[in-house]
């Protein structure tokens, strides 16, 4: 199943959501950040934003750190879910 | 959204505001019907219901579209039938075919690029394909074999939901990306993507590694070719491979030669 990255609110109760689903675009490993019809893919392994648009300036920075701080856990994840193309191999 | 859209609605009926961002040209009446169907190409009809549409068998009989109707209600096969001599694709529900909230279709249609979302869906079981909806009302059929991993949950069709406003197919417990699913599917989808990257790889090389990762190939998993030899096409010591070796790689991978770099 999609796994859903805690996050801390009030970003959840505006919409906010960071998941790694059972298919992504397997490469570069990344967590999506979702809100309404936008989306933002962070990479697991550099930490940035991998696409200019949407813009990543409109994610809040609180989230940004949460999933910097959480960084770790996603990898991990990541790696479960996707063993074929580890975060780092 | 850079396509005409056109509401069709019941003059009594409360103008819904649910496609107001669409701007929509309203059909209301039999004249409105006509000089829409007559005057406005290649645009984006949306219609709760058929009936109304039942006029166009007078007024336009024998007359084409090349626009695109989305019904909001459900219709049998035999209503969408007709509907489909007059316009070049319709899509409405039915129990079989389902289809996202008015709210999030909305939001979906009046984007730059509705066709990166999945509007809805069926799963056909005797074919063991996903037949998936964009928002230009265009398909994409995917085997279902394509979401099959290696761990995780398993798909479950018969449980089938659009989510994330159009950017999840929900398949029992098991969800797939809807821009995985484009990216696989759909050249244009992929030239599109890679220019918003930020920093990819755009070499053969990272091309054929997330080309090989998505068709689920192992390195050592080429017939003729080493897998030393594919490690290094795709850490770039190798950056021109002979084109013999390119060939061969296309046909493991099973596409053209030339496609190989478009991932």
């Amino acid at each position: 199943m999609a796994y859903t990255f805690e996050l801390p609110p009030p970003l959840p109760a505006h919409g906010w959501k960071a998941k790694i689903r059972d298919r992504e675009r397997l490469e570069p490993p990344h967590v999506t950040i979702i809100r309404k019809k936008n989306a933002w893919r962070f990479s697991l392994r550099s930490k940035q934003f991998l696409d200019t648009q949407p813009d990543p300036s409109e994610v809040p920075a609180e989230l940004v750190e949460a999933i910097t701080l959480g960084i770790d856990e996603l990898r991990r994840v990541w790696d479960e879910m996707y063993p074929e193309n580890p975060v780092f191999s | 959204m850079n396509t005409q859209a056109i509401l069709v609605q019941d003059a009594n009926e409360k103008p819904s505001s649910d496609f107001a961002k669409l701007k929509p040209r309203l059909v209301q009446t039999a004249e409105d019907l006509l000089s829409a169907f007559k005057e406005v190409k290649r645009a984006l009809w949306i219609a709760r219901d058929p009936e109304f549409l039942r006029q166009l068998v007078t007024l336009a009989p024998g007359e084409r579209t090349s626009s695109r109707l989305l019904l909001l209600e459900e219709v049998s096969g035999y209503r969408a039938a007709f509907l489909r001599a007059y316009f070049a694709t319709v899509v409405a529900p039915d129990p079989q075919i389902r289809l996202v909230s008015s709210e999030v279709l909305a939001e979906i249609l009046a984007d730059d690029a509705p066709q990166d979302y999945f509007i809805g869906g069926v799963y056909v079981p005797e074919d063991d394909v996903l037949v998936l909806y964009r928002g230009d009302l265009e398909t994409v059929v995917v085997p279902l074999s394509w979401f099959d991993r290696p761990v995780g949950p398993k798909p479950a069709p018969e449980d089938f939901e659009i989510i994330d406003y159009g950017q999840s197919v929900r398949l029992g417990e098991f969800e797939a990306a809807t821009d995985a699913i484009l990216y696989g599917f759909d050249a244009d989808f992929r030239r599109r993507a890679r220019q918003r990257e930020v920093q990819e790889d755009h070499s053969f090389g990272g091309s054929l590694r997330r080309l090989r990762l998505e068709k689920g190939v192992n390195q050592n998993d080429f017939p003729e070719i080493s897998a030393r030899t594919i490690r290094r096409i795709e850490n770039g010591t190798v950056t021109r491979p002979h084109r013999d070796t390119v060939e061969k790689i296309a046909r493991r991978l099973d596409v053209k030669p030339d496609e190989i770099e478009s991932w």
